[in-house]
């Protein structure tokens, strides 16, 4: 088992270490100067604030001094100052990165929630109408845009019922953000965990089970239920990362204070210092919660387990 | 579609159900036929554009603005008194084009990406697959977020953002496709018999995954015209006046009071369009590979 989750957190330093090179990279990829273009935007910006930001950046030196710069930088949390108002982006990053997490972590309880319970419902009853009915249902609900369902849950919760606020920060916002990014995965939740069970059902230890007399309803608690969990929360681990993804489009229809509205923000103003920090803090936040979902598996899996 | 049916029948597949053409077995499921049904109306509504909007779909004050569905205006009028229907109707020649672009981008490099690793080994298919699998951890979105970033904000930067973060997607499909066609008797017949790489690789590797590629695609369609909506909604991708679907559904939220048909039909044509993408695609899945019913 340690052997299992070294290798999965070696894969994770190695992706964190490659997004740090790419984040180094990027902004040479941009055409043009790009000091030049980030205060293109700005009125009234002297030449020495633009020397300064593009030593700041370090863009004066050559790429492997410009790494070696920043990772440096990177490693006493420095990941340098917004191009307006000269704030710590490590600083702005942090703040808001909570809300996404709780966004995200609501979100997928959401999904789960719902998600699950009628997937394993639809492999139980699998052939039967009602299955029908919710794979209909499910792939209906994989087709719905996220934002668009946002919008329409926007204006029929809160500005029709006014049961839900419609944007902000307070405690009560966080329900029509999570709302909607629970309820676009559930469907996948659903599907995914269909498939799983279905595999589960038709192994060789489940007819055993079966065969020796088992009620039908220990089998399914103690065997199918369980052994169909490992795909499941393997999934989990790309749940979280589409939830983060799908986080920065609802974020932003909510004006929910996370860091994908920051970003966002970011990329409009060319403020590509936050745009950096926000690509590592998202890569590193996905490649965390990964890792922790990796432990989880390894756990539930007694193959791993015991190896 | 005759490519489908073609590659279908290639060797080297058991188990299928008798000598059922392709096409027969794909569209004798109701599933199949409705997604088949609507990819196809939507095909021709794109081509057939010019033809059926009644007014150019960026021509302003077509109407008056904001008014609601009327035999005039069958989807109502925006803010600028521009016709919707024949904005939705160029929106759909719009978003295939999307679709279509970003999953030819992921495709042709993925499938080359996985063919070389599978066919290659060693240090190449170490090299290419781990860093694929890297790139697949960054997330589609974050990768297609920090393209349109760098690229700065356009529908032509959003398309291509879009086909490289579905890259890792394909190269790891494919990948698995061919390892599996590496390991049947034909391949190791045709090495034992002289064949060269070009021959290995482009005749005999590359017709066996076109199959698993195809429905990877067909599903790969929906995901990315989706993901660049999301773009354009957000307002990275298409700018103002193009009459894509997600920017003006974008467009249509501040109106919603007024004139909720701004905001209904844009996202009823990406669902319905993405819908029909997602159908295929299972169906197509189920029509290939008939082991695979049930799992979704």
């Amino acid at each position: 088992m340690l052997r299992f989750l070294g290798q999965r957190a070696a894969m994770g330093l190695l992706t964190i270490f490659v997004t740090t090179i790419a984040v180094t990279l990027l902004i040479h990829l941009v055409p043009g100067d790009p000091v030049e273009i980030m205060y293109a935007q700005s009125q009234g910006t002297t030449p020495e604030q633009i020397e300064a930001m593009r030593s700041s950046l370090g863009l004066d030196q050559p790429i492997p001094v410009q790494y070696l710069h920043f990772v440096g930088r990177l490693l006493q949390g420095d990941l340098g100052v917004t191009i307006r108002g000269q704030q710590s982006v490590a600083q702005l990053l942090l703040q808001r990165l909570p809300n996404t997490l709780a966004l995200a972590a609501l979100a997928m309880a959401i999904a789960t929630l719902i998600g699950m319970p009628l997937g394993f419902l639809a492999a139980y009853k699998r052939g039967t109408l009602l299955d029908g009915v919710l794979m209909v249902t499910a792939i209906a609900g994989i087709s719905i845009p996220h934002f668009w369902l946002g919008l329409l849950l926007l204006f029929w919760l809160a500005v029709d019922l006014g049961i839900l606020p419609v944007a902000g920060s307070g405690p009560l916002n966080i329900v029509l953000p999570a709302l909607t990014l629970g309820l676009s995965n559930a469907a996948i939740v659903a599907r995914m965990t269909r498939s799983a069970m279905i595999d589960v059902m038709s192994q060789d230890f489940i007819r055993t089970a079966h065969a020796k007399g088992l009620p039908k309803s220990r089998v399914l608690r103690r065997h199918v239920l369980r052994a169909g969990l490992v795909p499941v929360v393997t999934v989990m681990g790309l749940q979280f990362a589409f939830m983060m993804g799908g986080a920065i489009v609802v974020e932003n229809i909510f004006a929910w204070n996370g860091i994908g509205r920051l970003a966002l923000e970011a990329i409009f103003q060319r403020d590509y210092p936050v745009i950096q920090g926000f690509i590592l803090v998202f890569a590193t936040t996905v490649v965390v919660v990964m890792l922790a979902l990796d432990a989880v598996y390894a756990l539930l899996d007694p193959r791993i387990r015991r190896s | 579609m005759t490519d489908v049916t073609d590659t279908a029948d290639a060797p080297g597949r058991e188990e299928r159900k008798g000598r059922t053409p392709f096409v027969v077995r794909l569209v004798r499921q109701p599933a199949g036929a409705i997604g088949l049904a609507i990819v196809v109306a939507l095909v021709a509504i794109a081509l057939l554009a010019d033809q059926i909007a009644p007014y150019s779909p960026i021509k302003m004050a077509a109407g008056r603005p904001l008014t609601s569905p009327s035999f005039e205006h069958l989807l109502g009028t925006d803010e600028f008194g521009r016709d919707m229907f024949s904005r939705i109707v160029h929106g759909a020649r719009l978003t295939l084009q999307i679709g279509l672009i970003a999953v030819g981008i992921s495709l042709t490099v993925g499938t080359l990406i996985g063919l070389v690793a599978a066919y290659a080994g060693g240090f190449v298919e170490k090299l290419l697959m781990r860093s694929t699998d890297v790139v697949f951890s960054f997330t589609e979105t974050l990768i297609a977020l920090a393209f349109v970033a760098v690229l700065g904000p356009s529908l032509e930067n959003a398309m291509i953002a879009v086909g490289i973060a579905g890259v890792p997607f394909y190269a790891r499909t494919c990948y698995a496709s061919a390892l599996g066609e590496e390991g049947k008797p034909y391949f190791e017949a045709s090495i034992a018999a002289g064949a060269g790489h070009a021959r290995l690789l482009f005749l005999h590797l590359l017709p066996n995954v076109v199959p698993t590629m195809i429905v990877i695609a067909t599903l790969g369609l929906s995901n990315a015209i989706l993901a660049a909506a999301a773009l354009s909604f957000l307002g990275l991708g298409a700018q103002p006046p193009t009459p894509e679907w997600g920017a003006m559904l974008s467009a249509g939220r501040d109106f919603f009071n007024r004139a909720p048909w701004l905001m209904l039909y844009p996202g009823l044509a990406i669902a319905l369009t993405v819908l029909a993408f997602n159908i295929l695609g299972d169906a197509l899945r189920e029509a290939l590979d008939p082991r695979s019913k049930d799992r979704s």
